[in-house]
């Protein structure tokens, strides 16, 4: 019977087309609206790293200049760490793999001579940092760690850096310029591209902006000098970059990986602790309490999804169900002209359930139409959006989860609208309507 | 007026109508808000840099491979500012550490007294040995630009030795530090307080100068610029006021002359004032176009529901209409009446609006930091929707009025 019920859904769609057409337009608009926000906002606040996100953990110490009353709580007003403390919390050892990074730009000569000078974003962490995020390698591997120790010039590439730099052939063991410098390219990556960029939300080019271009150990950076992208100073320091080193700036991303997710309790006391050293050594001079943040809460801390996007979803929920309750005006009419259909097959002893699932089938055709049209219209809004930035574009995607709950969204949505308008048409006293005829 | 009749009829069917002022409803809340975030939101992006005539303006980033040591950057910054003066159609050159709106830059944090815990204020950190006021077109609104003669020579490395002793401040950083005084000139700004006090005194205010990440707020606006020629500094930016009309052609021509004259491999990166401010402000405008487009989606489907419902009831109602006019009602009496029931619909619809929009209001301040809505808005939308109403309801009540009484009577 469902398959008949379908085929008259189907074939009723021709009857009274503009009507029809409008209900599906509005359906699809409405679909196509809600799926396309919702679809941003499901990457933006996705996990990059599900299968390891709570044994991640980012820790925050505040360096702020002292306050007088000693009374006063400080509220960390940072997102990055000092040296001198990145240094210790490395040679401290804790956890199962530890990583300190920054990021900066660094001039390229490339050997090739029809290729200029360019400059280049790259990043210099500790060894431990490929291991902890699962950094998928093309060719060779991470650098030692008699490298890190070393501060040895090796470099690790982006895949679209070294096609661009060495063409589609392996690099490793090749040589390469770099802020005037020899590196030797120790492995190229994968299109690596964790959305967001959790491990490097500010500075640079954001959570959603390019991938790093190439790596070099945390040591070669800091033997050579590099400036890093993105610092913040609240106190004196001394100049130079001896001066930064020994300062209260901060501009180190630092992150633990503990074995399990109860290690949490364990680093904390180990960061109270280390803290607490400090204080004795007259550092640290805020009481600020030190934090930990697993990744979904680093995300969170950091406010990766915007407030825009958060307002941007609820208002196309809004137009959903303004666009739901057009619907069920229109199936109200649309049924209302089939009273005496309805009239005939209750004489001929169909049951109120019977024309109550006729109807809900029909509606459910409507919905998958609507459904089918406002996903296209949302493909297409989603490319609209990428077309706005490179931010945007890494976002605008939908994934097979997104797809089937776009889908669900727009029948469920048809369904509901279907209730009141066939409830009302179940209504039809056949003596009436036939006696009318 | 027949308001009761209309009433009357009107609550024998309650369902059609409650849906539709449902829809009016709906849509005036959203509506209401979405315009509401979108006015907010285009006055933030058309805020003034400072900079006159944007259009033509662009800066040059200039980063050597081989920089050399404090004389030898020095006098290429020196020599690189000449070639590009000496560039056909360029009206202006200045050197700058940072550029208003760019996204990257530095803030100082400063202090009014010499011995201070809390800064008075973060702001933005920009100095130049050449007049930015001159290139940039910045107002003075009081003392003076500065002079050659004040530019100090200085080496990041060496953190910043000798220090200007003069500085000019934005209005807003001004009043944010000495709120109340009568004139700040003379006024004395530490950038660093205890031992290595660093102080210069303000001997001029200009009326605006965005910081490079332009916030929203006074804070975007507080900005000092002071007259210095530094080595080893984080960036060398060459900013270039072309003639009008004239920037795209000058752009090529520096890049091509300053890739002529460096002595050894260099980078460059030449960028417009206008891409910039593109960039600062594209969320900003998407999200604008992306409220305009719902907004007019929801008063199109809207006017489509008030449509849709007012055929179905003159349809519904053709015979009535029929016997009225057969028993002498005019024209212009049927049209009154759907008009008339359409507006009290809408009237309701708009009653509940107001209530939805305040409450969606205080569900978006509280929980997205949104601002709160004006009346003003509410005043509008009430407006655009009685119009909405009565130009979707025109239609089908037109149609109504037509009926020929003779014709709707005789049939089924």
């Amino acid at each position: 019977m469902f398959s008949y019920y379908f085929l008259l859904g189907v074939r009723s769609l021709r009857r009274n087309p503009a009507l029809t057409a409008l209900m599906v337009l509005t359906l699809a608009i409405g679909v196509a609206a809600s799926v396309a926000t919702l679809t941003i906002l499901h990457v933006m606040s996705g996990d990059p790293i599900p299968h390891k996100s709570e044994r991640l953990f980012v820790p925050l110490i505040d360096n702020g200049t002292p306050i007088p009353d000693k009374a006063a709580v400080a509220e960390i007003g940072d997102d990055k760490m000092s040296y001198i403390d990145a240094a210790n919390l490395l040679k401290g050892g804790h956890g199962e793999r530890r990583s300190a990074l920054y990021g900066f730009s660094a001039p390229i000569e490339p050997a090739r001579k029809d290729l200029p000078a360019m400059a280049a974003q790259g990043i210099a962490p500790t060894r431990d940092f490929f291991a902890m995020l699962d950094v998928p390698f093309r060719y060779g591997q991470a650098w030692s760690e008699a490298d890190d120790k070393a501060g040895a010039d090796v470099v690790v590439l982006s895949r679209a850096l070294s096609e661009k730099l060495f063409g589609s052939v392996n690099p490793v063991g090749r040589r390469l310029r770099l802020m005037g410098f020899d590196y030797q390219v120790a492995g190229v990556l994968q299109s690596w591209r964790p959305v967001p960029k959790f491990y490097r939300l500010s500075g640079g080019s954001g959570a959603f902006g390019q991938e790093d271009e190439f790596m070099i150990p945390f040591s070669s950076a800091i033997r050579h000098e590099t400036a890093p992208k993105g610092m913040k100073c609240l106190t004196d320091r001394e100049p130079g970059f001896q001066g930064q080193l020994g300062s209260e700036c901060t501009w180190i991303y630092f992150m633990f990986e503990t074995r399990s997710g109860a290690g949490r309790a364990e680093l904390q006391d180990y960061l109270d602790n280390y803290a607490a050293d400090q204080r004795q050594l007259g550092r640290l001079e805020r009481h600020a309490k030190n934090e930990l943040f697993d990744v979904m809460q680093w995300l969170e801390f950091q406010k990766v999804v915007g407030n825009d996007n958060r307002l941007a979803t609820w208002l196309a929920f809004g137009f959903l169900l303004l666009c739901l309750v057009n619907t069920i005006g229109l199936l109200l009419a649309k049924f209302s002209v089939r009273a005496s259909e309805v009239g005939i097959r209750r004489a001929l002893g169909a049951s109120r359930r019977e024309i109550f699932q006729q109807f809900l089938t029909e509606t459910a055709v409507v919905g998958l139409v609507g459904g089918g049209l406002g996903l296209s219209l949302a493909f297409g809004a989603l490319g609209l959006i990428a077309m706005q930035s490179e931010q945007l574009s890494v976002v605008a995607h939908m994934d097979w989860q997104m797809l089937g709950a776009a889908f669900a969204l727009s029948l469920l949505a048809a369904l509901l609208a279907g209730i009141l308008p066939t409830w009302r048409a179940c209504q039809v006293t056949p003596a009436i309507q036939l006696k009318s005829q | 007026m027949e308001i009761r009749p209309i009433l009357s009829a009107l609550l024998r069917s309650k369902t059609g109508a409650i849906l539709v002022a449902l829809q009016v409803a709906i849509s005036f809340a959203i509506l209401s808000n979405a315009l509401h975030t979108v006015h907010i939101r285009q006055a933030v992006a058309a805020r003034p840099s400072g900079l006159e005539d944007e259009s033509s303006l662009f800066y040059i980033q200039v980063r050597h491979l081989k920089p050399g040591g404090h004389n030898e950057q020095l006098a290429a910054q020196k020599s690189e500012a000449a070639t590009l003066r000496a560039v056909g159609g360029v009206t202006s050159v200045a050197f700058t550490n940072q550029m208003p709106m760019s996204g990257r830059g530095s803030t100082y944090s400063l202090a009014i007294k010499p011995i201070q815990y809390n800064q008075s204020a973060g702001a933005a950190f920009y100095f130049s040995p050449d007049s930015l006021v001159g290139t940039w077109g910045l107002k003075l609104v009081e003392g003076r630009d500065l002079r050659p003669g004040d530019v100090v020579e200085t080496d990041a490395n060496l953190g910043f030795e000798a220090f200007p002793t003069s500085v000019l401040v934005t209005r807003a950083l001004a009043e944010k530090l000495w709120s109340g005084v009568p004139s700040v000139i003379g006024r004395t700004l530490y950038y660093r307080t205890g031992a290595h006090v660093t102080a210069p005194q303000v001997v001029g205010v200009i009326e605006r100068l965005q910081s490079s990440s332009a916030e929203v707020g006074a804070q975007g606006e507080y900005a000092t610029i002071l007259p210095m020629r530094l080595s080893n500094g984080s960036s060398t930016i060459f900013t270039v006021r072309a003639e009008k009309g004239q920037r795209e052609r000058v752009m090529q021509e520096a890049e091509a002359a300053l890739r002529r004259s460096a002595a050894g491999a260099v980078i460059l990166r030449v960028t417009t004032v206008d891409d910039d401010r593109k960039d600062r402000y594209r969320a900003d405008n998407a999200l604008s176009w992306m409220l305009i487009a719902v907004s007019a989606l929801l008063l199109l489907i809207t006017a489509s529901g008030i449509v849709g419902m007012a055929s179905l009831w003159v349809t519904q109602r053709r015979k009535q209409i029929g016997v009225r006019r057969a028993l002498g009602a005019r024209r212009i009496d049927i049209l009154r009446y759907f008009v008339t029931e359409n507006i009290m619909i809408t009237s309701a619809g708009v009653i509940a609006g107001v209530l939805l929009a305040i409450a969606l209001n205080e569900l978006l301040v509280s929980q997205l930091e949104m601002a709160r809505l004006p009346l003003g808005y509410l005043g509008a939308g009430a407006g655009v929707f009685w119009a909405l109403g009565i130009v979707a309801v025109y239609g089908p009540a037109w149609r109504a009025a037509s009926t020929s009484p003779a014709l709707a009577t005789r049939s089924a």
